[in-house]
């Protein structure tokens, strides 16, 4: 009993180490063979500016479609189209804000 | 040349000369912009092929970015990167002004190109090249501006001479006439009227019968106004024009000496006069400030009640003529000096004094106060800069 109370302490800990981002996102898109970075060109490809690209993505994940998705027939057509995500609005955004820091070109060519 | 003509002709050739001037630099404003276009329009091939290629690079590099971060460079041209938003993704620039409402612009010794782009590549939306600008064309608009300009200014300065006598000869001629005409008859009116006062002094009016004096009396006044007015008239119409002869007059003796030739007039009205002289100077033409004494003494002789009184008060750079007169009303007063303007039907003239007394007054820069009280009398002061 009070080693299975510390196994869950243990992982309760572990899982409020991990950001938004990583609590959400990495998990599922880490069996996919498109990488998040591949995924965050698509969105900078179509959409531009970080405004535009955040309101892109939080539009899909909250109704994903197929006619809106960036990623290709090809890989519709074998992976299909996600589920829409449940996540209050406020975790929503946080894990948005920080997919476009950590990929965000701004700052990184030279 | 008359003043009065030669002023017109200034001032028809400073409007004239404004004017080509203002359309010189119109033209060459519309010049230079058509030519900056034109410098433009020919850069713009060359940078859009940039662009191109630019926009080729910029492709590939959106697709290895994983792998490379180097942004893409060109020795013929320098380029920026800027998204959706307008904000700097990447900028190589010497020139930082970036204009997003112009497809190709000059800011400073550059040349912007403002590609957009249809595939936002590493989330670029606008692509901007630029280019040095060497100003090798803005040196050849210059000359031909420079060049060109004097030419045209100088031909249209010629054209506005012949312009301007063309348009000036008709008038001249109707002044000329006029003048000729005007100098004549004044010359035959001065002649009777100088014999008529000239004998009036000689005659010796002791030996007269008293009735025969008055009569005498009369006919001396009203030469004198005539010859007052006929003065005033031939000041308007020929002397203002002649050269002034700058001299340092000594008031107190012309004062006396008016004063003088007035009293005849005085007399007439039973005026008193009141005197009170002191060495007074002023450099001016002795015949504009004979024209400027005689009005106003003149006015407060004409404008006197019976048995009042006249008074001349003189200290250096400072005279005052007063008179116990039918007076001005104060709203009255700003207008005083206009020509043509009488206040008095009743007395002769033309209302002409007092316009050459401002004209004399404005020249030698006296300046005037008139304190006027309706039905009691008006003082005419007048004072200058005295350099004794």
């Amino acid at each position: 009993m009070k080693k299975s109370i510390l196994l869950l302490m243990f992982m309760l800990f572990l899982g409020y180490g991990e950001d938004a981002f990583e609590r959400n996102c990495v998990s599922c898109h880490s069996r996919l063979p498109a990488t998040l970075q591949e995924i965050f060109k698509r969105y900078l490809l179509v959409y531009s500016g970080e405004k535009n690209v955040k309101a892109g993505i939080k539009h899909y994940l909250l109704y994903p479609s197929k006619d809106i998705s960036v990623m290709s027939d090809l890989f519709i057509s074998t992976y299909g189209i996600k589920r829409p995500v449940s996540l209050e609005e406020k975790e929503l955004d946080e894990a948005i804000d920080i997919y476009w820091e950590r990929f965000k070109v701004f700052g990184k060519l030279k | 040349m008359l003043k009065s003509e030669r002023k017109s002709l200034l001032r028809f050739l400073a409007l004239y000369t404004a004017m080509v001037l203002l359309l010189i630099v119109v033209i060459s404003a519309f010049y230079y912009e058509t030519q900056k276009k034109l410098m433009l329009s020919n850069q713009r091939a060359t940078m859009a092929k940039y662009a191109y290629i630019q926009t080729k690079r910029l492709k590939v590099l959106h697709h290895f970015f994983d792998e490379q971060r180097t942004y893409p460079r060109d020795p013929r041209f320098k380029s920026a990167i800027y998204d959706i938003e307008y904000k700097k993704i990447f900028s190589l620039l010497d020139d930082p002004n970036v204009r997003f409402d112009k497809e190709i612009y000059l800011t400073g010794n550059h040349i912007h190109l403002v590609k957009t782009l249809d595939e936002f590549y590493l989330g670029t939306r606008y692509l901007i090249i630029e280019t040095e600008d060497d100003g090798v064309w803005r040196e050849e608009i210059w000359s031909h501006i420079l060049g060109y300009g004097i030419l045209t200014f100088f031909l249209f300065m010629i054209f506005g001479l012949f312009l301007a006598r063309m348009f000036v000869r008709p008038m001249k001629d109707s002044i000329m006439l006029l003048d000729r005409f005007i100098k004549d008859t004044t010359h035959e009116l001065n002649t009777p009227l100088s014999a008529i006062l000239a004998n009036i002094e000689m005659m010796d009016t002791d030996v007269m019968v008293e009735k025969n004096r008055k009569k005498l009396n009369r006919i001396n006044i009203a030469a004198k106004t005539v010859s007052t007015l006929y003065k005033d008239l031939t000041f308007l119409t020929l002397e203002q024009e002649k050269e002034d002869r700058i001299e340092h007059i000594d008031l107190k003796a012309l004062i006396l000496d008016r004063a003088e030739y007035f009293s005849v007039l005085a007399e007439s009205k039973r005026l008193s006069c009141e005197l009170d002289l002191k060495e007074a100077y002023i450099d001016a033409d002795r015949r504009k400030i004979t024209r400027l004494v005689d009005n106003l003494i003149s006015n407060a002789i004409k404008y006197n009640k019976r048995d009042g009184t006249v008074g001349i008060k003189l200290h250096p750079g400072y005279l005052e003529i007063w008179d116990t007169g039918i007076g001005i009303a104060k709203e009255k007063i700003p207008f005083m000096f206009d020509r043509y303007m009488r206040f008095n039907e009743s007395e002769g003239g033309f209302g002409v004094g007092l316009s050459i007394v401002k004209m004399i007054i404005d020249e030698y820069s006296i300046k005037i106060d008139v304190i006027s009280t309706k039905e009691e009398g008006t003082r005419m002061i007048l004072r200058w800069k005295d350099e004794e």
